[in-house]
């Protein structure tokens, strides 16, 4: 093949790539996104996602809870008025400045790291990563060793001391093993997006975007190119999958 | 004498053989030609015929299907309805069913009882289908992923009486 021909098939290459975006345009400034399809249920999650939140503590009221009512509502979690042993998946977190007394407020729950420390010190297998950067247990395999909770940096997981008998049945949990946020695993597998995030939606504050954070055209990957969104413990370098905004 | 004796013995042996065909066609032959003694497994009421798999085959290898779902389902989001055990649940419990799982009428606990086999599904699965409305997944599917949800944003920030690094929330 000539050299000639060689940049011919390149200009052929760059104008259809051109003809593919125009298409893509269908006026200036409105674009066609892809449209957010859940996986068919036969097929497996793929490393080709990656499910991330993005939190803006301006927006996260201080003295607000949806979220957290909203996920002890949607997996079954109830309180047996024993603080110290209660399960817990999200909590709301308020910091506040010694000096400035600047009070910032915001959701604290697993990170759904992409190093995640709980899997590394889990002697069974039962703490693991899903392709799509969901970190869970399988409650099949736990021991209750709790290692994973000592592990855990941000205090994200609980132990089910005691008989769970309000269980939902997309959401099977019991006793003596341990559990955290699961990112919603039974709605984003049907195309839906966590009880948490449509709560603080629900609640008019918006602090909470969740989406794909490996698709450039997702609201979440297009905050974080604007705004950035820092790591809790950055310095730990976990890369973690839930970020936030003015910390 | 030797020779009445052996007669004696082929008779005791045919008696006791006769003794034990009339037994087991007593035991075995219930009039739908099922074992009499095993228990009575409920059959779906929501009008289904037939399982996923033949009934013999289901007998022997539903708790493989299972396992093997159940590893699928939890690791890599495989949500197929054929093996699941929700759907054994959601098909053959009725809703309204009172059994649990250890009741004798339970779908699972019927033969489980019987076989002395001993299952912790139910430590943690329901052994019922659930009442979807009164469920708290109320929008399962209906926000996409992609879909920017927020109604206009009001910022709210209302005073907190915090006085330090505090927590709040559930545990309080």
């Amino acid at each position: 093949m000539s050299c000639k021909d060689v940049n011919v098939s390149r200009r052929s290459f760059v104008g259809q790539t051109a003809t593919a975006a125009a298409a893509l345009t269908v006026a200036p400034g409105v674009f066609l996104h892809t449209v957010a399809e859940a996986k068919p249920a036969d097929q497996a999650v793929t490393s080709d996602v990656r499910w991330g939140m993005l939190i803006d503590t301006a927006k996260c009221a201080s003295g607000c809870t949806a979220c957290v009512s909203a996920c002890n509502t949607e997996n079954g979690i109830a309180s047996h008025n024993r603080p110290r042993t209660d399960q817990q998946w999200i909590r709301k977190v308020t910091l506040r400045d010694k000096q400035t007394r600047h009070e910032i407020s915001l959701p604290m729950m697993c990170q759904h790291c992409e190093s995640p420390p709980c899997v590394d010190v889990c002697p069974t297998g039962a703490s693991f990563k899903r392709d799509d950067g969901i970190v869970l247990v399988d409650r099949h395999i736990c021991i209750g060793c709790r290692y994973c909770m000592m592990a855990c940096p941000y205090k994200a997981r609980s132990f089910a001391h005691e008989t769970v008998d309000n269980t939902v049945d997309y959401v099977p949990r019991g006793k003596g093993t341990v559990e955290s946020c699961t990112m919603c695993v039974h709605r984003v597998d049907e195309g839906g997006t966590p009880a948490c995030v449509e709560a603080c939606s629900e609640a008019e504050h918006g602090a909470m975007i969740f989406g794909d954070i490996k698709n450039p055209n997702s609201e979440i990957s297009k905050q974080l190119v604007e705004h950035g969104g820092k790591q809790i413990r950055a310095d730990l370098g976990l890369n973690t999958g839930v970020r936030y905004r003015g910390i | 004498m030797q020779q009445f004796q052996k007669r004696m013995h082929n008779t005791l042996i045919t008696i006791a053989g006769l003794a034990l065909l009339a037994f087991s066609a007593f035991v075995f032959a219930s009039p739908e030609g099922k074992p009499s003694f095993a228990p009575e497994v409920p059959h779906p009421t929501n009008g289904t015929t037939e399982c996923v798999e033949p009934e013999d085959d289901m007998k022997k290898n539903h708790m493989n299907y299972l396992l093997h779902q159940r590893d699928e389902t939890m690791h890599e989001g495989i949500r197929t309805k054929q093996y699941s055990l929700k759907e054994c649940i959601n098909c053959h419990v009725p809703k309204d069913s009172t059994a649990r799982f250890g009741d004798n009428q339970h779908f699972c606990s019927s033969c489980h009882n019987f076989a002395a086999v001993s299952i912790d599904c139910f430590q943690c699965h329901m052994d019922r289908p659930m009442n979807k409305e009164a469920s708290g997944s109320k929008a399962l599917g209906k926000n996409p992923h992609g879909a920017q949800m927020s109604k206009p944003v009001s910022t709210k920030i209302a005073s907190t009486s915090a006085d330090a690094t505090s927590t709040q929330g559930s545990k309080q």
